[in-house]
């Protein structure tokens, strides 16, 4: 028996913890790293149930390729080799940008790094991003725009030092639990203010001295009339404006639309909730916001962040310790994959593929000429261009679009009309049906590398067992695949090698190296070997020089309920399941814990349609209908269902909407019309 | 009795090495304290008890239970080798104790005592807990015990057991004063704890604890599930399949009262259906239920729940809340 310590590869909290391998290579448990620096000792129920999957039959465990319409045992050889050679003919025919390549926030950095250098210096395209479209292009956007850094300002550890927490769209104690914990900590120990604008009755609701249970899609609204009290009250830090920010007049125009009144009724709340909001956020020494897909899913996604932004500007709540505007990532490792280019407009380090001169820095880097200059496709516009046929190949590493893209039935439209597929994943899944080779990759435990969590951490993983079956760590099989295709300066002997490459081309990460963060991960920027790391962006200065205030109008959600669909549709993860149930639903009690797909609504309207707890129903939109169990539950508001897509019998996400955010291409995941009914 | 410096222990478990399953406590790869193999960081025996329960030595996360091939069952067999543990502590001790009975009075585990069978148990005590804390000497419920003084070991000896391996470990002859004077240290030991938890038992007992009172603590509750997973005392399991091509293996892994799947029924029926209900079970099972199966309180004031809980709703943070909010009346 040993004990390897790695990185949690479930959300963005960034546990560390010891995976138990037994003597037979078997996992046999995990135990909680008591010096990790967010861990401390403990964990949620996915990280003790993290070691639970490994093993588990279903693993791919040999290359398949598809032959006669079946899917047939193949060689690495005989499978690669036809990955090249159709990826090559594809071009030819139909031009480089009629491929695109999927990356993954389940893989390592290292991995996200190689993936899109595949991309763009072997395949000459920019058509390469992962699942951050799905949950935080938003924040990445948004938030590069108001202070010129996309990510999280703050550290995890600044939940224990807020004296006012203002969660909204996050369900923090069930999708980042250690994070939750903090708050709620904070708030019982501490005694710091707890402001829930959520629609569903969350844990931390319980807990909350105000819970604003406004209209989904409302989020606009709902800050610009906070902003509204706090310059009408004169509650504003004017120092921060005056010497931090620009653009302030604008945003002070623009809220002065939203009194009170008006937008509480825009968000069937009351004026005096916004105001008792205004005023507890403002007055607050140190107010920091928590914000998850809540904010983000919406065709006003970027808008939406960007009201958050502007709020804590208004309130000089940016750049010091218990502040910040705090997006949570919900992937282990969706920070990394963003920060390693694995996106179809920058390089690593969110060096802009469009300007000459980083793209001639990339050519020198990497021994290649010519890089595409031109934005690619998104994961959500590249399933509509396969729609299209203008997109004719995809090689997808470890990501589900059939079960995590909007409008199923769209996606399956588009992958049917695809000429060729590629799956890299560990476990068969909806998306591997559709595919003409599937490359079994190692799991997490079976390779090194890094993830970055949500606090920016560059944190190691650790090969605790030998790969199971056949299979290959993604970044071997990423090597291979360049080689064949001709491209010779893809070699490394190491995870670690990789690393020192990323680190020689990404000015935010050119401190990293295995070395440094073998016990304890470093927070980016880290520029150089010497820097220690930053717990705290925009201290003192902002990344793009002054905070830019970007006032937004509110806008209407896509499609909202109607007399034909009456119930609002939300969707998103619950506790124990993660994403689309590829590793949880193998793991024997997370399973257990919720084995049906669900939906949740209130007892009001439970009452209303004869529906009891347990019942299976049909729930509908315009897209289709799945039988789910009902879940009767007042964490629903009145007129309300909730789903998680975590399920293959009862997809979810065959009721949601394709309708994108215009600048971030975030699909409306949290809003849109359907019906409810009973099955008996 | 000998007294041992540190590099003497540690010459001791090596010697005793290729006799028997040595796990000790070590130093993991960041300074996390475990029990492991002697080769597997660096002995770790000060600084208190191990993070995670101790006794998964015998009653680990995961392990099979039997593996059907084409033909025959196979069963796991006893271990070539007897474990030989270091690190209880004297409340370790007491959670082995009872675990041994709870394995054994009615039907015996067999998966369990292939383990338990023939292994040394022994205690770390003395000056050496966590942050200069005194650890109370067991004396009992083990077969050695390394009472520190700050700076070497008493070695103890209190079974046949016990007493046929340390005739190997070096050392000096120390004089009886030094173990009396630890002795008296570890008698003034505060029992505040203890009858904490004594008084919160007699209040479940009484049930003069109303339902209001477990909202207010499933509320913090995250279902984690940690307080189960490193509770000496908590012996529940779930048992599943994993079926491949040529055999289907049955293993066990720990399981959690905190979870609404424990007690669900196939109906969908949950009898612990509610939050409060759980919260309650898990305080109420040690401090209640127990003393009318067991006639003892089975929280034996380890503080790993306390230690792990990520909001703090332990069980000595728990009954610190009851006894006083209801302890008066």
């Amino acid at each position: 028996m040993k004990k390897v310590l790695t990185t949690c590869p479930y959300c963005g909290t960034g546990c560390m913890f010891y995976l138990v391998v037994g003597d037979d290579g078997t996992l046999l448990g995990v135990e909680p790293s008591s010096e990790h620096v967010v861990a401390k000792g403990q964990l949620c129920v996915k990280g003790w149930n993290a070691y639970h999957f490994v093993n588990h039959p279903d693993r791919l465990t040999q290359p398949l390729v598809r032959k006669n319409g079946k899917m047939e045992p193949a060689s690495w050889d005989e499978a690669l080799s036809l990955v090249v050679s159709k990826l090559k003919e594809t071009q030819a025919a139909h031009g480089n940008d009629s491929v695109a390549f999927f990356s993954s926030a389940k893989t390592t950095d290292e991995e996200n790094y190689l993936m899109m250098k595949l991309a763009r210096a072997v395949f000459k395209t920019n058509n390469v991003d992962h699942c951050a479209r799905l949950c935080h292009s938003s924040t990445v956007l948004g938030l590069a725009a108001t202070f010129g850094s996309g990510a999280m300002t703050n550290s995890i550890s600044c939940m224990e030092e807020s004296d006012c927490i203002l969660v909204t769209g996050s369900n923090t104690t069930e999708q980042h639990p250690l994070i939750g914990s903090r708050i709620i900590e904070n708030v019982s120990k501490r005694g710091a203010k707890l402001i829930v604008a959520d629609n569903r009755k969350i844990r931390l609701a319980r807990l909350a001295d105000i819970h604003v249970r406004w209209k989904n899609g409302t989020d606009v609204a709902f800050l610009n009339g906070i902003m509204n009290v706090i310059i009408s009250e004169s509650l504003e830090d004017k120092e921060f404006v005056k010497t931090r920010t620009e653009n302030y007049e604008e945003l002070k125009k623009t809220v002065a639309n939203y009194p009170p009144e008006k937008a509480a009724e825009i968000c069937g709340i009351t004026p005096e909730e916004i105001i008792e909001v205004a005023r507890m956020f403002a007055t607050a020494d140190k107010a920091m916001i928590v914000y998850s897909m809540g904010i983000t899913q919406h065709t006003h996604g970027v808008d939406n962040v960007k009201s958050c932004a502007n709020l804590a500007m208004l309130t000089g709540n940016v750049g010091k310790a218990g502040t910040g505007v705090n997006p949570l990532r919900g992937q282990n490792n969706v920070q990394g994959a963003c920060d390693m280019g694995a996106l179809p407009n920058v390089y690593s380090g969110y060096q802009k593929v469009t300007e000459p001169d980083v793209r001639k820095k990339f050519e020198k880097a990497w021994g290649v000429e010519d890089l595409p200059g031109e934005v690619g496709y998104t994961v959500t516009t590249a399933i509509d261009a396969a729609a299209e046929d203008k997109l004719k190949a995809l090689y997808i590493m470890g990501e589900n679009p059939m079960m995590s893209d909007p409008d199923l039935n769209h996606v399956r439209k588009a992958m049917e009309k695809l000429d060729f597929i590629v799956v890299q994943d560990i476990f068969p899944t909806p998306t591997t049906e559709y595919a003409d080779v599937i490359l079994p990759a190692t799991s997490y435990a079976e390779k090194d590398g890094t993830f970055t969590s949500t606090e920016r951490r560059v944190q190691r993983i650790r090969k605790a067992i030998e790969p199971i079956g056949h299979s290959r760590a993604d970044w071997e099989i990423l090597c291979d695949v360049a080689q064949r295709a001709g491209y010779n300066s893809m070699k490394y002997n190491s995870a670690g090698e990789i690393m020192d490459e990323v680190a020689s081309v990404t000015p935010i990460y050119g401190g990293m190296s295995f070395d440094r963060i073998d016990q304890v991960g470093l927070q980016w920027p880290c520029p150089n070997k010497e820097h220690p790391g930053t717990a705290v962006l925009h201290s003192g200065k902002f990344s793009r020089g002054l905070g830019l205030f970007s006032p937004a109008e509110y806008r209407p959600s896509a499609e909202l309920p109607d007399s034909e669909y009456p119930f609002l549709l939300s969707t998103g993860r619950c506790y124990f399941h993660f994403h689309t149930g590829t590793m949880t639903r193998r793991s024997q009690l997370l399973d257990r814990e919720e084995r049906f797909p669900y939906v949740e609504l209130s007892p009001e309207d439970a009452k209303e349609l004869g529906i009891k707890d347990r019942f299976w129903v049909y729930v509908a939109t315009r897209r289709g209908e799945v039988k789910v169990m009902a879940h009767v539950t007042d964490v629903s508001k009145k007129g309300v269902l909730f789903m998680p897509f975590h399920f293959e019998e009862g997809p979810a996400n065959l009721l949601t909407i394709n309708a994108l955010d215009p600048v971030a291409k975030i699909p409306e995941y949290k809003v849109c019309a359907a019906k409810i009914r009973s099955a008996y | 009795m000998k007294l041992l410096t540190i590099q003497e222990v540690e010459s001791f478990l090596k010697s005793i090495d290729s006799d028997y399953d040595v796990k000790v406590p070590v130093n993991l790869h960041d300074g996390t304290r475990a029990i492991g193999k002697l080769n597997e960081g660096s002995l770790a025996i000060a600084g208190g008890r191990i993070p995670q329960k101790i006794t998964n030595v015998f009653f680990p996360q995961m392990e099979p239970v039997l593996t059907t091939g084409s033909e025959k069952i196979e069963l796991p067999k006893p271990l070539s080798k007897s474990l030989f543990v270091v690190g209880f502590t004297a409340q370790d001790a007491d959670c082995l104790k009872f675990i041994d009975r709870f394995y054994s009075e009615n039907y015996r585990d067999d998966i369990y005592f292939n383990k338990r069978d023939g292994a040394v148990i022994v205690c770390v005590s003395g000056r050496c807990g966590a942050d200069g804390e005194f650890l109370k000497i067991a004396g009992k419920n083990c077969d050695l015990e390394l009472i520190s003084d700050g700076r070497n070991y008493l070695l103890a000896i209190y079974t046949d057991t016990g007493k046929a391996v340390a005739e190997r470990a070096g050392g000096v002859e120390a004089d009886g004063s030094l173990l009396q004077q630890l002795q008296k240290e570890s008698d003034a030991l505060s029992n505040d704890d203890l009858e904490l938890i004594q008084k919160a038992s007699k209040l479940l007992l009484e049930e003069k604890v109303p339902d209001e009172f477990w909202a207010t603590i499933s509320d913090r509750c995250i279902a984690c599930t940690s307080c189960n997973l490193v509770c000496p005392t908590c012996t529940c399991f779930d048992v599943f399949d994993r079926k491949f091509d040529d055999k289907t293996r049955r293993y066990r892994i720990w399981d959690s009262c905190q979870l609404d799947g424990f007690m669900r029924e196939a109906s969908g029926h949950n009898p612990m259906g509610t939050e409060n209900l759980r919260t309650r079970r898990r305080i109420h099972h040690k401090l209640a239920a127990d003393p009318t199966r067991w006639d003892q309180i089975t929280c034996m004031l380890c503080g790993r729940c306390d230690d792990v809980c990520p909001t703090g709703i332990g069980i000595k943070a728990v009954c610190k809340e009851m006894v006083a909010k209801y302890g008066s009346a």
